[in-house]
């Protein structure tokens, strides 16, 4: 077994959740091995939290959101866990990690967790190491867990079937205007909050209010739940008691509706396929993405006789993937 | 003309290219240097006519200049306690220095007094420590404040350290109108570049505000303000960079002190400039001569009358990022031709920095040379018997000329974001500057930049000197003391009415923060209990980090060296399952991040996953921020002398919380008589200043493989 003390864990010590994590999030295959060691060992623990998101287009406030949020949290007694996800350079593939100068108040707390993961390491399996990453904070006793995403767009869909709650955060009219916005965002949103709803960017955030209001009327949930829009101010610190309260509201509304365990249950569903796509690329990528392969495709594409789907048709054939 | 394109037909020849044009350099103020200036040059530049001491002041900004009086030598000093830094003045001053320039320590800059937990490490290190204003009174005991110029850096806490001058002058039997000198009191800058502020931007300018108010009305000989540009070249900026925000800033606070219903004559007079001063030669003189065109631009445009209103008076320094650690004595040539610089510009007051600055305080022989380098050019040579001598070169001219339009362009993007307070809090300059600071490194590091023993002619050849050692827990111990003694014998009553006239003035605004100060200080209310009272209703200001990327990338494209870096990390990437993770940390009160965003940005484009610290962090804040993100190793950066103290304190936390296989490593101005004691606390690696990061890239995967 792995060099990983589960009792540590389960007591919430700091450093053994951050090993684990690591451990989950290697892309090395003895690591993979040793991960699912692990999870299985703690499949028997029967913890669970509030599972938050926080998205929003950089620059509109979610880390100091968070920060604000997440001390709130910690004076009612709640344990917070923080899993942020940020982009890595294209080029070198390395990233500069910064959330924690935005979250300071917050990471030099005891009873909160927090976690910044680059993208890059997720290529393939990003859903499925933040789901089990979650599942190992529940271990290690926090109750409340927030992930935040940078940019609105695909992460986004794919962290909504992980989590409880969906804030979407919004800046006061910069750009990210209604229009500028693509509307599937606004579907998943359970709550809208306008940020920096203060000084001179005070009315700003007002017209913004009002339209991401007229906005939520016009969307139709299935859960009847109607996404209430709020406006925030880290500066002059308000909004944050109005928020939990509202999100608290969304939690009871989902427990008392019993969709809280439909979307539980179908959520996992969701991340079994996961778990067998990324098993089912794992195993074709080295084959496809071979250099070997590049060499054919090359080949067959010079003789000019074929379009690519026809060479497609050919290579399943061969990897023994018949479409 | 004909003779030109004869030249022009030699010199192609010569020089064995197609053109001439294959001569040029381009500058990183991108301006194109020629190899040869004409007449004709000359024949479309304004001010070319010009004269000294007369509007726009392009040859100076007094008709006499150096041949009635040379500039003040100012040499800026200041370390451990009020009796030390006192003794050093006197010493100084008897020796040929000719004003005081006053260093505090950064517990001092960010407004704590010495016995606050976040500034264990910091108390009387880079600078003087000061709490009251009986640290004050023995900071200039014998030391007439009537008759000798008191230069004062200070910005974040600058309301109880002037209320402090002003009541130690006032027991010295000295009135304010009697008092001359400088405050630096720049805040802006210090939301660029230097991060030494304490109360948001909105609350620092009325802070500023007061102060050009008060001293208009009552202090007709001291500098309100000294607008700075020395900072931003020190964190990078070329000179177009430095000398376009600097006036921008200078243009900001005038048009506050304007809003407050001060006549522009009542205060412009007493508004002064600091420069940086770089080995570019050419370029550094016409930044002097392009400034002062600049500023008398911007105040007729403000409505100034008064010329003394109009005249740009600067103080210069030598830059200390020049500075190398290997070879120093290289730095006293380094500082005579920084200093050549200055005075041909037309400086008033100037610092030549020691030679042993790169990695610690000057000692007494390093600023006996640094001051003598001053006194031999102003006494040795015949450079003071004539004014602006390079008037008319066509290359100064010309140069003078481009800077101006240069300067002119980056202030229209700073009043196209709507000015230089909204340019800041949408981080353009910092961006601009960080910007140039990387691309410089990575210019240095490649070997396209050359600096003489560091990637060029270095030598093995050890140079011995001694360098001043601080005893950091002896001056925080006595500061404690002190301040305890204070707070006994004071009336506590007195104290508590004017912290909370200071509270309700930061609630209101209304009233002047300095005479609300001075009350405090002369019943001996501390320089924290004043801050403290401000920051209650104000908060701490928090800056919004930035970061970039890419331009190693860009900069070594293709080059071996670099690739095998990136190669080595994606091993360790491919054996350990994810990349190298470093947590780059800044701890105390230390603010200067440069070097730390030039890591950041090396080590991201090298393929690491980077995490940055929060500023002014402490060891336990860094410890747990190292354990959740699981990093494998940490790296310091100490730029102002507490390495000693909080780095291995960060050790005995991380190995206290079973995490000592974490590593950690340090760099920055780190003396090497330190490296022994830091590598026995267990530090893994100490790098110099001006590591190449492709070393840096090595040497740590060598360390935690």
């Amino acid at each position: 077994m792995v060099n990983l003390d589960i009792e540590k864990l389960k007591s919430g010590d700091p450093r053994t959740l951050a090993r684990a994590i690591t451990l989950i999030e290697s892309q090395n295959p003895k690591h993979r091995r040793d991960s699912k060691k692990i999870l299985k060992a703690v499949s028997q623990v029967k913890k669970s939290s509030f599972r938050i998101s926080i998205s929003g287009a950089p620059g509109a406030g979610k880390s100091t959101l968070i920060e604000s949020l997440g001390l709130h949290l910690l004076e009612h007694g709640h344990k917070v866990a923080v899993l942020t996800i940020d982009p890595t350079s294209p080029i070198s593939g390395g990233s500069i990690l910064g959330d924690k100068i935005r979250m300071e108040k917050l990471s030099a707390q005891p009873n909160a967790f927090i976690r910044p993961s680059p993208t890059g390491l997720h290529m393939g399996g990003a859903t499925n190491r933040t789901r089990e990453a979650i599942l190992l904070c529940e271990i290690a006793g926090f109750d409340i867990i927030m992930v935040e995403t940078v940019g609105v767009g695909q992460t986004e869909y794919q962290v909504k079937d992980m989590i409880d709650a969906f804030v979407l955060a919004v800046s006061p009219l910069s750009g990210d205007s209604i229009q500028g916005m693509k509307k599937g965002i606004l579907e998943l949103a359970d709550i809208v909050l306008i940020t920096k709803a203060d000084g001179t960017s005070k009315n700003l955030a007002e017209i913004t209010l009002n339209d991401y209001k007229n906005s939520m009327k016009l969307i139709f949930r299935k859960d009847q739940w109607i996404p209430p829009v709020m406006a925030i101010s880290s500066v002059d610190k308000t909004g944050i008691p109005e928020l939990w309260i509202s999100l608290q509201h969304f939690l009871a509304f989902k427990q008392s509706t019993g969709t809280l365990e439909k979307d539980r249950m179908r959520q996992k569903v969701i991340w079994i396929q996961d778990l067998c796509w990324e098993a089912i690329r794992e195993r074709f990528k080295p084959k496809l993405e071979s250099p070997r392969m590049q060499k054919k495709l090359f080949k067959l594409l010079s003789k000019d006789t074929m379009n690519p789907n026809q060479i497609a048709d050919i290579i399943l054939k061969q990897i023994e993937l018949k479409r | 003309m004909s003779s030109v394109d004869e030249w022009k037909k030699m010199a192609v020849k010569e020089y064995g290219s197609s053109s001439v044009e294959a001569m040029n350099t381009l500058t990183s103020e991108g301006i194109t240097l020629r190899a040869l200036y004409t007449e004709e040059d000359l024949h479309r530049l304004p001010h070319i006519h010009s004269l000294p001491g007369i509007e726009p002041f392009m040859r100076g900004p007094r008709a006499t200049m150096y041949t009635k009086k040379p500039w003040t030598v100012r040499q800026y000093a200041g370390f451990s306690t009020a009796e030390e830094s006192n003794a050093f003045y006197r010493k100084a001053l008897a020796n040929g220095g000719q004003g005081i320039s006053v260093a505090f320590d950064l517990a001092t800059h960010r407004g704590y007094d010495s016995d606050h937990p976040r500034v264990k490490g910091d108390v009387g290190k880079a600078g003087v420590a000061i709490d009251s204003v009986e640290d004050m009174k023995i900071l200039f005991q014998g030391i007439p404040l009537d008759t000798v110029s008191v230069s004062m850096t200070m910005n974040g806490a600058v309301i109880p350290v002037l209320a402090m001058y002003i009541v130690a002058a006032e027991e010295q039997g000295v009135t304010p109108e009697k008092l001359s000198g400088t405050i630096q009191n720049d805040i802006l800058k210090e939301f660029m570049v230097r991060n030494t502020y304490i109360y948001p931007p909105k609350q620092s300018l009325q802070l500023i505000a007061d102060i050009i108010d008060y001293t208009a009305r009552h202090m007709p000989k001291f500098n309100s303000i000294s607008i700075s540009g020395y900072h931003m070249q020190e964190a990078g900026a070329d000179s177009a960079l430095e000398l376009a925000y600097t006036l921008a800033d200078g243009r900001e606070y005038a048009k506050l002190a304007l809003a407050r219903g001060l006549s522009i004559d009542a205060f412009a007079p007493r508004l002064s400039f600091f420069f940086g001063m770089g080995l570019n030669f050419y370029m550094e003189i016409a930044k002097l001569r392009a400034a002062r065109v600049l500023w008398c631009e911007i105040m007729s445009e403000l409505g100034a009358k008064d010329p003394r209103s109009k005249t740009l008076r600067t103080h210069c320094q030598t830059s200390g990022q020049s500075l190398t650690e290997q070879d120093p004595f290289n730095n006293i040539v380094r500082t005579t031709i920084e200093a050549m610089a200055a005075i041909f510009g037309g400086t008033q007051s100037l610092h030549t920095n020691a030679f042993d600055e790169a990695v610690a305080l000057p000692s007494e022989l390093s600023s006996r040379i640094a001051r003598n380098t001053q006194l031999i050019l102003q006494e040795e040579t015949q450079i003071t018997k004539v004014i602006d001598p390079w008037g008319g070169s066509y290359l100064m001219e010309t140069l003078t000329n481009n800077l101006i339009e240069r300067a002119k362009f980056l202030m229209a993007e700073v009043d196209k974001a709507g000015g230089m307070i909204s340019a800041i809090e949408k981080g353009i300059p910092k961006r601009n500057i960080e910007q140039a600071a990387a691309q410089k490194q990575a210019r240095i590091d490649k070997g396209d930049d050359v600096i003489v023993g560091v990637n060029k002619y270095c030598t093995d050849a050890k140079t011995t000197f001694k360098i001043l050692q601080i005893n950091n827990l002896s001056v925080l111990k006595k500061q404690a003391k002190r301040l305890k003694q204070i707070k006994t014998n004071r009336d506590q009553k007195k104290v508590e009415k004017c912290l909370q006239a200071l509270a309700s003035y930061a609630r209101s605004g209304k009233g002047n923060a300095l005479s609300l100060a001075i009350e405090a200080v002369r019943v001996r209310a501390t320089l924290g209990e004043i801050s403290d009272a401000l920051e209650s209703v104000w908060g701490r200001y928090k800056a919004i980090p930035s970061s970039l990327n890419g331009i190693y990338d860009r900069i070594f494209q293709h080059d071996p060296v670099w690739e095998n870096s990136m190669n080595r990390v994606k091993k360790f990437q491919n054996k350990h399952g994810r990349r190298p993770r470093i947590l780059l940390a800044k701890m105390g009160q230390d603010g200067h991040d440069r070097g730390i965003k030039v890591v950041a940005t090396g080590l991201s484009d090298a393929g690491f996953d980077v995490d940055l610290s929060p500023l002014f962090s402490m060891p336990d804040e860094i410890a747990k921020i190292a354990i959740e993100n699981d990093v494998h190793v940490v790296g310091v950066s100490s730029q102002a002398a507490a390495h000693k103290t909080l780095i291995p304190e960060l050790i005995k936390i991380l190995h206290k919380k079973k995490s000592g296989d974490i590593k950690v490593i340090c760099g920055g101005v780190i003396p090497k008589q330190d490296f022994a004691f830091l590598k026995k606390a267990g530090v893994g690696l100490i790098f110099g200043p001006a590591t190449p990061i492709p070393t840096i890239v090595e040497k740590i995967l060598d360390l935690i493989e």
